[in-house]
């Protein structure tokens, strides 16, 4: 609700007071710590009176300048604390500041006094009450009276507000209650999307305001505030400068000195002219030139004499602030971040000051130049250097917000090996992560190593951040597994770390896991991410060494390796870890040859993991299952967990954490043939469904089907069945139709659609006839499907590959393709790779592969479906 | 002399050189090389779609030893780079008429 307290005087705001029923808080008081110190003055209006008085006499003997100016604004400053003291009590931490001319200490005699009320919180009744008795005796001392109320969290739409608050803003000064609110207010702000859009205003602006006086500061009757080379002008400058680069003005322009004089020239003459005219009035009219000559004491025989003179010096300052304006305009650095412009050497702070006492905000430097492709200034870099030292590692990473800053970081993208470079080079690599400081230009000495170890470390990221955009064809391929890769900043975090135990000259895998594991805990790193760091760190040899010198067609080699791996985004991980790793020794020690060899080993791999695990069961012998039933809770016997296990493919307990595994064996307990356990959580990037029931026809096509009629899109998956007839299918997607969010209870309606599904109360094919015919009519698929049948690559099944564009429903229609022909679908791994759909499936019919002409008719029907045809 | 060239396959390099300087052979040189014999390589599936391998990653290991020890290094590379499957690779044996080290210019017949 907007209410306007008094109309006539507010400018850009209304006073806005909120009701909220009921609470009062019980806020902190504001401290007015300087309200209380004052001398209280017999009344407001006498004080104000006396002030006035003061700036009114100076004025009048030609010295209203700065002195003047900010004199008169601390005793604004003293009424303003007083009126905040006896407005009585907010509800909760209230602050108010000092906005534009009044922020900068320039109040003139007729200037309007704009203030920020901000507030800790949302606004109550209490704080309305207090905002009247705040702001009444203001208008009714005849104050022109500019006032804007916020509470802080506003200050996360900040970037959107009135221009004319965002610039008022830049000259925010805190005159009472708790100033601290008022970097609250910017800190949950989008700080470089509000420094870019106030600066854009601020042209904008500069730009209508010449128009209106045809672009020239030659005016015979000038505006002192409005006109070109006015004081609106020299604090456009000053506004560039302070959120770009502070001495930029003194690099260019007429410079700083210039600059004071004008601004004190300019002043003078505007209190003359507020003390003359009696009202808030700009104008340099003919009258009021040879009035300030007079007061100002210029020389002449003549007032015409005089007022050439005095008007001679007026253009002189002027052109002195044009020139600057035009400078700072033209060169003043882009700012891309909080503290942060860029600017034509690189990235840098802003105030290098304040940014040395903050070493949480260092990181950023690094990421904006890498966002804007460009290097990091030599003068960031030098503050970097000689601060770095006095930091811990703790202080650099503060919070989690931080932490997982520096992940986002470590994404490859081009510009992260020259920036963790600068980094490292300054010293801040080595703060930040102290292990990386162990190899600092380690020298180790063997025939194939050509570099340090620090350098051959961080030329591993380069290579990897080279394949983003592959030099050669051959290398497309490797390209392609980076752009698949669900998290490459764990890559990259595992290439930083692989060599750090080098300093020593023992085994240095298994010292750079201990020196990883000390990370993971400062970081405080999540159990999966470490589990996938841990594995990368200490196995960073192994993919070489087999790929290499092992051989590799012979299939024990590779499903041992595919064991060691366990899925496919190791694999792929591990890979491409091998290749930046070998290409960061030397110039020649990748050779295509090894290139090869290495994909070759990749693809047998990844084929064994895809299409090859059915045939590895779960038996007595598996160590993971003496560990799962040794730390089993109280409540699962080990029988229970041994039946659960038996039949299951091993990949199933390298797909899932223990608690899940616990979670199915509790869940298959008691299962009836018609029961059905299905629940709803949400994982990292969006959902996971899990389903425990016995098997039926259909029932892989059906979750699905009902998983796709809310919309959501299934981006990996894995579905075990079990001999004795048991099903665990587990779905990842995603709600991009945000069905879960916003409907409560959301989760129950799906688990309920699937059960009546499955118990036959609900036809899926019915209920996703719609959105499937949307689908279809939208267009024809980017790339060709691609369906391969296998009866090779597993003893007991028929696997059956599909490679198409990811649709809604796709594993719907496939799924349910398998199943009119008669298929069991018994295991299937779903995975999404960018548009790509690569689905698996191993099935039988009547406990049989497939015929060659069943896998024919099957093929033919999987290919209509896939290209939309009846 | 005889120049011995060997394609064998690359994790079988090792065995070869390991055999070699048990007969005193220590001088050798290795090459990576791709290539195919009989076999013309294979088909692999990856993602459902089928590409042809048709140039295979193996070593090439060249010596050249008197001809009274050609027949025993022949065998030993043999033995050690034998699996019995097809790729095992080749040996190829071409006679060497002259051999001048460089450093000195002595000539070895």
């Amino acid at each position: 609700m907007t209410i306007a307290v008094r109309k006539e005087d507010f400018r850009y705001d209304t006073l806005r007071a909120r009701h909220f029923g009921g609470s009062r808080l019980d806020a902190p008081q504001p401290t007015m710590a300087e309200a209380n110190t004052s001398p209280r003055p017999v009344t407001y209006a006498g004080r104000f009176a006396a002030a006035r008085q003061e700036l009114m006499a100076a004025s009048g003997r030609g010295e209203g300048g700065r002195n003047a100016l900010r004199q008169y604004s601390h005793r604004m400053d003293a009424l303003v604390q007083q009126l905040f003291a006896d407005a009585g009590a907010a509800s909760h931490a209230v602050a108010v500041f000092a906005l534009g001319g009044y922020g900068r200490r320039e109040l003139c005699l007729h200037s309007d006094i704009d203030l920020l009320v901000l507030f800790a919180t949302a606004i109550s009744a209490e704080d309305e009450r207090f905002l009247h008795a705040f702001l009444n005796p203001l208008w009714d001392l005849g104050l022109t009276l500019g006032h804007h109320v916020r509470e802080v969290r506003e200050g996360a739409t900040l970037e959107n507000d009135n221009p004319e608050f965002l610039l008022a803003l830049t000259d925010a000064r805190a005159i009472v209650g708790d100033a601290a609110l008022l970097e609250q207010f910017f800190a949950v702000s989008d700080r470089a999307r509000t420094a870019t859009r106030t600066l854009a205003a601020l042209k904008s602006l500069i730009a209508e305001r010449h128009a209106r006086f045809n672009d020239t500061l030659y005016q015979l009757e000038p505006d002192l505030k409005e006109a070109p080379g006015g004081l609106r002008d020299l604090f456009g400058a000053q506004t560039i400068a302070m959120l770009t680069d502070p001495g930029l003005l003194n690099q260019g322009g007429a410079g700083a000195r210039a600059l004071e004089d004008a601004e004190e020239f300019f002043l003078r003459v505007r209190s003359i002219l507020h003390l003359e005219s009696k009202r808030h009035h700009n104008v340099l009219g003919h009258e009021l030139q040879e009035r300030v000559a007079e007061v100002l004491r210029y020389g002449g025989s003549t007032p015409r004499q005089r007022v050439e003179r005095f008007m001679g010096d007026y253009f002189r300052h002027a052109r002195s602030i044009d020139r600057s304006l035009r400078w700072a305009l033209k060169a003043a650095p882009a700012p891309v971040g909080r503290n942060l412009v860029r600017a034509a050497d690189g990235i840098r702070f802003v105030d290098g000051r304040a940014a040395s006492e903050r070493p949480e905000t260092w990181l950023r430097l690094f990421q904006a130049a890498i966002d804007g492709g460009c290097g990091v200034s030599d003068d960031a870099l030098s503050l970097v250097q000689q601060n770095a030292g006095r930091f811990t590692p703790e202080e650099f990473l503060p919070t989690a917000a931080h932490r997982d800053a520096l992940l986002r970081f470590l994404k490859p993208r081009a510009g992260l090996y020259e920036r963790l470079s600068e980094m490292h080079d300054s010293g801040l690599l080595g703060q930040i992560i102290p292990e990386f400081k162990a190899i600092n230009c380690r020298v180790v000495r063997d025939f194939y190593h050509k570099y340090t170890v620090d350098e051959h470390t961080l030329l591993t990221i380069r290579n990897l951040e080279r394949l983003i955009d592959p030099s050669r064809p051959e290398r497309e391929r490797f390209a392609r597994l980076l752009g698949e890769l669900a998290a490459p900043e764990l890559l990259v975090l595992s290439l930083l770390l692989h060599d750090v135990g080098k300093w020593t000259d023992e085994d240095h895998a298994s010292e750079s896991t201990r020196m990883a594991r000390q990370l993971f805990d400062r970081i405080d790193l999540n159990d999966d991410a470490r589990a996938v760091v841990e594995f990368l760190v200490s196995e960073h040899l192994k993919m070489s060494v087999v790929a290499f010198r092992r051989d590799t067609e012979d299939p024990e080699i590779v499903r041992q390796f595919a064991e060691l791996v366990g899925v496919e985004e190791r694999l792929k991980m591990l890979c491409l870890m091998t290749l930046a790793d070998v290409e960061a020794v030397s110039r020649e020690t990748l050779t295509p040859w090894k290139e090869e060899l290495l994909w070759r080993l990749y693809v047998d791999t990844y084929n064994y993991l895809t299409l090859s695990y059915s045939d590895e069961v779960i038996g007595p012998g598996v160590s993971v299952r003496a560990d799962l039933i040794d730390g089993r809770p109280a409540d699962l016997s080990a029988e229970q967990i041994s039946q659960f296990l038996e039949g299951l493919p091993r990949r199933y307990l390298q797909l899932f954490r223990r608690d899940a595994v616990y979670r199915h064996v509790r869940q298959a307990q008691h299962l009836g043939l018609d029961a059905v356990q299905a629940w709803l959580e949400p994982s990292n990037s969006g959902w996971e469904l899990t389903v425990l029931t016995h098997d039926k026809p259909f029932l892989f096509s059906n979750v699905s089907g009902a998983l796709s009629s809310f919309g959501m899109d299934i981006q990996r998956g894995f579905a075990f069945t079990k001999p004795n007839g048991i099903i665990v299918d587990v779905f990842h997607f995603t709600d991009d139709e945000r069905f879960l969010e916003l409907n409560a209870g959301g989760d129950a309606q799906i688990v309920k659609l699937i059960e009546d599904v499955l118990a036959r109360r609900v036809d899926i094919a019915a209920r996703l006839k719609g959105r499937e015919e949307g689908i279809l009519r939208r267009r024809l698929p980017v790339f060709a499907p691609v369906i391969h049948c296998d009866n090779e690559a597993s003893r007991r099944y028929t696997i059956v590959e599909i490679v198409a564009e990811n649709a809604l429903g796709l594993l719907y229609r496939v799924s349910r393709v398998m199943s009119d022909l008669g298929c069991d679908v018994d295991l299937v791994l779903i995975a999404t790779e960018g548009r790509r759909a690569i689905d698996v499936f191993h099935l039988t019919r009547n406990g049989q592969k497939l015929t060659p002409s069943q896998q024919e008719e099957m093929t033919d029907n999987l290919q209509r479906v896939l290209e939309g045809r009846p | 002399m005889k120049l011995i060239k060997s394609i064998v396959r690359p994790n079988k390099v090792d065995e070869v050189k390991a055999a070699l300087e048990k007969l005193q052979i220590s001088g050798m040189t290795v090459t990576e090389v791709r290539g195919h014999g009989k076999q013309k390589g294979h088909t692999a599936i990856y993602r459902g779609q089928e590409y042809n391998v048709s140039l295979l990653p193996k070593m090439e290991v060249e010596v050249v030893v008197p001809d009274a020890m050609a027949d025993d290094a022949i065998r030993a590379i043999i033995e050690a780079a034998r699996t019995g499957e097809i790729g095992d690779g080749r040996v190829f044996v071409i006679p060497v008429g002259e051999s001048y080290r460089i450093r000195t210019g002595e000539k070895q017949s």
